[in-house]
């Protein structure tokens, strides 16, 4: 199971931490959006949107990066503070 | 000499400034800012409470990158950023930012740009918090422009 985190918006819908069974082990971070969006379909367009951006140990990754079992997704909103 | 720091309990920003000011060597000029939460959002809704979500290391990492950014970009000598995180009342301080330099236009330049960057560059998602409701605030068109100013 991939451990998967939100923060703001999502995370008050969604919950902080979820956790996910990969197809195969592995997916893309497009591929992970879309199983989110599946099981959380009020959530979809936000899930799906560029401005949601993946993070992965703590670097923010591309579309295409790999996502594996035993890695920490996270996903991050549009920032702001001050 | 930088000092950054993430607090989730009130802080007093006079005395942030004055414990500033007390560690100064020769610099002439000293700019700093006060952010508050206000009371009422945009959309002119009463707030209640301001709460800023945070990420457990990012956010740190993001304001002392901030803090040695300007320490770099501008001819200055000392930073402080104070921010807040969790639950924030309103006329309750969010963020203290200074700097110090030799001479003002450097002081100046670098807590503009230290606003600019923790407005809508740092790891923080806020909500406001009223009687109607919650609602996260995401970065305006002008806090876009304001951080690209620097780029």
């Amino acid at each position: 199971m991939t451990t998967i985190r939100f923060y703001g918006r999502p995370g008050a819908a969604i919950g902080r931490q979820t956790e996910l069974a990969l197809p195969e082990g592995r997916c893309s971070v497009k591929t992970l959006r879309q199983l989110l969006a599946a099981r959380h379909p009020e959530l979809a367009a936000e899930l799906l949107s560029p401005t949601l951006r993946a993070c992965v140990t703590d670097t923010i990754v591309g579309e295409g990066h790999v996502v594996r079992e035993a890695d920490e997704v996270e996903f991050f909103p549009p920032l702001s503070g001050g | 000499m930088s000092d950054a720091r993430l607090i989730a309990a009130p802080f007093a920003p006079e005395r942030e400034l004055a414990d500033f000011i007390d560690g100064l060597d020769e610099e002439g000029a000293v700019v700093s800012f006060v952010g508050r939460a206000r009371a009422s959002a945009k959309s002119g809704a009463d707030v209640t409470r301001l709460f800023l979500d945070h990420h457990p290391r990012l956010t740190r990492r993001s304001i002392d990158e901030i803090a040695a950014a300007a320490r770099t970009r501008f001819a200055i000598s000392a930073v402080r950023i104070v921010h807040r995180c969790g639950e924030v009342l309103p006329g309750e301080a969010i963020v203290f930012a200074a700097a110090a330099a030799r001479h003002r236009r450097a002081a100046f330049d670098a807590a503009d740009y230290m606003m600019d960057r923790l407005k809508s560059d740092t790891f923080f998602w806020k909500r406001e918090d009223g009687p109607d409701g919650s609602a996260w605030v995401e970065p305006t068109d002008d806090d876009r422009r304001d951080l690209e100013r620097w780029s």
